[in-house]
């Protein structure tokens, strides 16, 4: 496809991020073998024990079979035919590329300190490499560390080495175990015992580069008595050729530490014919270490061509509390199945998930989870509220929810719903004078809005006009 | 929708002691050539299915290697003959007796003479109602893909029965069926047929028993046909001994405006995997689905069920109560299933779970599956012990603790229990129930 016609179809597009940075990138070969890994390794200047645990994770996955139990429907994926390296050349240490602050510029995410966005911290990750984080001094002042990963592996190693797999050990699944062996950058966040991060964290993840994939990592560790709130967000240019994306976040709470992790996914979708867009398959975990820790997601699933993850947590500390607030939206071709994981441990432990799927064209949309008391888990408490919005005839929704109750005091509510969108709500609505498009994101935003008010003030009001650009054209 | 974990499906495996070699055995003595047709188109259809394994979505709790086929004979095909009575007989209009060494009909209300009720052996009703049986055959009731021990049953049934209500009738009292197994290592294997007939009425009530302490099991296969306008209220109750082993695959096929009323009522058995499906395959076909279950000491018990639409405007309803207690182990896995162009449905499933001390365990996985848009599917479901706070009201009264654990528990069936249409059958639920919580 040329430059020409991918800006043509830009301009007809509701898709405004899918343009193509033209920078200059230090790439290396294609495919996956253990020179790879070191190549890769070098190019980074990592220690010797990370590129060991690198290659003890690659030689782990080597051993694994592709994982195909979802409810999707993709082709066999050639791990050989992608390029586990891409990053854009630096000119120097201190200055940013002018082509990819204008990038950057043009996604909303200023690079400089100064923008509308003041009270949040971004760490920029362009392919495979962070290129700009910044409020870093002003963070630093307060003891929070927020850098890119290769920076923490280089600056904090004992933290790293300490926290990193424990909460996504590399024999995790398929593609954590792919991701711990060629992960190339991500955020790492450590915040001090009893610091409350005084603004919002953020990554911002943008895959430029053709036949490249992108395998982050972002760990954050909240000590004793913190707080902190972050905030992820993701767009991919418009491609023809489906692209995979295969993260691992691990989020740490200690002692009445409270996380907030929250994402707004626009990744490349693919067109009305299901071609191109990002294939989304990560893992997502969080570990209530300490008593009385929080650990809670919010996700707005409005992209991707596959999406297929759930964020969740494991509750060993006593009294701790795991959330998972979640949009999933699907359109056209496109194809999520996505959920929760709560595995309760600790006494008096408590869960929260509320789902909001909206299936529209020919989409499908699939809510699973798991929620499993363990036997020695006294008096956990679990509600669950999943609900499904159908718009048109062709699109799927399906819900498998598994629970698992092996202990007696435990207390579990599980509610699920599917249903059209309501036609006499889009004809009160009509009757007003309101257009039947409006109408649908009025009642879109509705349904979802639960989960959006959890959202900082910001990414809600994003995510609430993504919605709608998503659904639009989806009706009548 | 079975969810393979791994793709490793194999064709041609066999259940032990049901492979190729038991099967022309059985095939060479039959009596009459559309018998033998019968078993031998079923048993292609058996080899063609995969055997379950751990690593499919429906098996992950309920190991297929616990099923002890290895240990156990198929009984040989029973023959007719004269059973023990029972204080039910005399409730209903027509009886079938089921024991390991012979079976018996017996016609207590006059209800068969004119033919307008049909019931009898499956080879009979091959050989002398070919009309009346064929459509059955032909179309089956099963929605989705059959589990293997589904088709196990088609090909290798010791005992067949078909039951046929034509146009009209209205069959008050009904008809009993009363499985007594009691044989130790024996397999018995009913295959049963039930066709109601346009605008008919028919109860059915079923019984399922087996003495303590024998180790015995039973592999029911059963398809049930609810033409235009019909109804039929089915009851089935498994009080299976505490060392029976019992397979279902059940299939209800709902015709226009027809309606269903299934009530499942398991307590007995260490060890159960029943799968049951309702199909609304016309409009206006209405399921009304109940099951009661009570696990306690060892048992395991997994149940799955389908609510299929495949047609629009269908409607099914239902709840499903358990309590396990003990060291018991309970599976709820149920779907709802819309299938494309299955508009207007209305569907609901809910699941609620008593764990009564810990060491017991209740799993639970509600699930929708919505190929339409227009329409409305829910679940609810939910897992708990016994509210304190009810106890504590209860023993503010001068109620000791037991009888309010008890009376609660009792309460807790209620919505279930209230439903069942025969005093009998109530009788020996409230006892078992009361038996259980001890």
């Amino acid at each position: 496809m040329s430059e020409q016609s991918t800006e043509q179809i830009l301009a007809d597009s509701e898709y405004k991020y899918g343009f193509v940075t033209d920078v200059e990138a230090d790439t290396i070969p294609m495919g996956l073998n253990e020179d790879i890994i070191r190549m890769l390794s070098g190019k980074k200047g990592e220690p010797e024990w990370m590129l060991e645990w690198r290659l003890k994770a690659y030689r782990w996955w080597l051993k694994m079979k592709e994982p195909r139990w979802a409810n999707l429907d993709f082709p066999p994926i050639d791990f050989q035919a992608i390029r586990y390296y891409s990053a854009p050349k630096q000119r120097s240490e201190t200055e940013i590329d002018p082509e990819l602050q204008k990038t950057f510029e043009r996604l909303g995410i200023p690079l400089h300190e100064r923008n509308r966005l003041e009270g949040v911290a971004v760490d920029a990750v362009f392919d495979s490499v962070s290129v700009a984080t910044t409020h870093k001094e002003m963070l630093k002042e307060k003891g929070v560390i927020f850098c890119s990963f290769s920076e923490a592996i280089r600056e904090h190693p004992d933290l790293v080495k300490k926290y990193m797999g424990t909460v996504v050990p590399y024999t995790d699944n398929y593609y954590a175990a792919l991701n711990a062996a060629v992960f190339s950058d991500g955020s790492f966040c450590y915040i001090p015992k009893g610091v409350r991060c005084p603004i919002e964290l953020s990554t911002y993840f943008r895959i430029n580069a053709m036949e490249t994939g992108q395998f982050e990592r972002t760990l954050i560790v909240a000590e004793d008595d913190s707080y902190v709130s972050y905030l992820e967000g993701c767009t991919a240019p418009l491609r023809d050729r489906n692209q995979l994306h295969a993260a691992v976040v691990e989020l740490i709470a200690m002692e009445n530490a409270q996380i907030k992790y929250a994402t707004v996914q626009n990744w490349y979708a693919g067109d009305k014919d299901g071609k191109g867009g990002i294939y989304n398959f990560v893992t997502k975990r969080g570990h209530c270490k300490g008593r009385n820790s929080k650990i809670s997601w919010t996700q707005v699933e409005a992209g991707s061509a596959i999406t297929w993850k759930y964020p969740g947590c494991v509750l060993e500390g006593d009294n701790s509390v795991g959330e998972f607030y979640s949009v999933a939206l699907t359109n056209n071709k496109m194809q999520a199945d996505t959920g929760t994981k709560m595995i309760h441990i600790g006494n008096n432990t408590r869960s929260t998930i509320v789902s909001k799927g909206i299936s529209a064209g020919e989409s499908n949309n699939t809510y699973r989870s798991l929620l499993q008391i363990l036997p020695d888990a006294k008096n956990c408490r679990n509600h669950t509220q999943c609900d499904s919005m159908l718009i048109g005839s062709l699109c799927k929704a399906n819900t498998f929810p598994n629970i698992e109750a092996e202990n007696g005091s435990a207390v579990l509510e599980h509610e699920a719903t599917t249903s059209r969108i309501s036609e006499e709500q889009l004809f009160y609505l009509k009757c007003r004078g309101i257009k039947e498009e409006d109408a649908v994101s009025l009642v879109v935003n509705g349904f979802c809005k639960e989960v959006l008010k959890q959202l900082p003030l910001e990414f809600a009001v994003e995510a609430i006009k993504l919605l709608e650009m998503k659904l639009d054209k989806s009706v009548g | 929708m079975a969810v393979v974990l791994e793709q490793e499906v194999k064709k041609d495996e066999y259940v032990a002691g049901f492979d190729e070699a038991a099967f022309r055995a059985l095939a060479n003595e039959a009596e009459t050539s559309a018998l033998r047709e019968l078993r031998e188109l079923r048993f292609d259809e058996y080899r063609a299915v995969p055997l379950p394994t751990k690593k499919m979505e429906e098996w992950r709790r309920t190991d297929p290697a616990r099923f002890p086929f290895d240990r156990m004979k198929r009984l040989p095909t029973i023959p007719r003959g004269v059973c023990a009575p029972h204080d039910w007989d005399e409730l209903f209009d027509v009886v079938v007796s089921v024991e390991d060494a012979a079976f018996d009909i017996q016609d207590r209300g006059g209800v068969l003479g004119d033919g307008k009720v049909l019931v009898v052996p499956l080879e009979e009703a091959l050989r002398e109602h070919a009309d009346r049986i064929r459509p059955f055959l032909e179309k089956r009731a099963r929605a989705e893909a059959p589990d293997k021990y589904e088709v196990l049953g088609d090909a290798f049934w010791n005992v067949g029965l078909f039951i046929h209500i034509a146009p009209g009738v209205d069959l008050k009292r009904g008809i009993l069926l009363r499985y007594r197994q009691s044989g130790a290592g024996g397999i018995l294997i009913p295959r049963i047929l039930v066709a109601v007939g346009e605008r008919s009425n028919a109860v059915l009530v079923e019984s399922m028993e087996s003495p303590d302490g024998v180790e015995m099991m039973s592999v029911v296969s059963r398809e049930f046909h609810v033409a235009e306008g019909a109804k039929l209220h089915s009851t089935t109750l498994r009080t299976w001994g505490d060392r029976t082993v019992h397979l279902a695959g059940d299939w209800a096929r709902i015709g226009r405006d027809a309606r269903l009323e299934w009530i499942t009522l398991n307590f007995g058995g260490r060890l159960t995997k029943v799968r049951f499906g309702s199909d609304g395959a016309a409009p206006g076909a209405n399921a009304e689905l109940d099951g009661l279950f009570f696990a306690s000491d060892e048992q395991h018990v997994d149940q799955k069920t389908l609510q299929v639409h495949s047609s629009p405007d269908t409607y099914s309803r239902l709840l499903y109560k358990g309590v396990a207690k003990d060291k018991a182990y309970s599976v709820y896995q149920g779907q709802i299933i819309a299938r494309p162009g299955a508009i207007r449905v209305d569907a609901y499933q809910r699941n609620n779970n008593l764990v009564l001390n810990d060491g017991a365990r209740a799993d639970s996985m509600p699930g929708l599956q919505i190929d339409a848009d227009d329409l409305k599917c829910s679940h609810g479901s939910t897992v708990g012990n016994l509210d304190e706070d009810e106890i504590f009201y209860l023993r503010c009264r001068g109620i000791d603790e037991g009888t309010a654990r008890k009376t609660l528990i009792r309460g807790f069936f209620e919505d279930v229990t209230g439903r069942i249409p025969h005093e009998c059958v109530r009788k020996v639920v409230h006892s078992q129930v009361d038996a259980k919580i001890g």
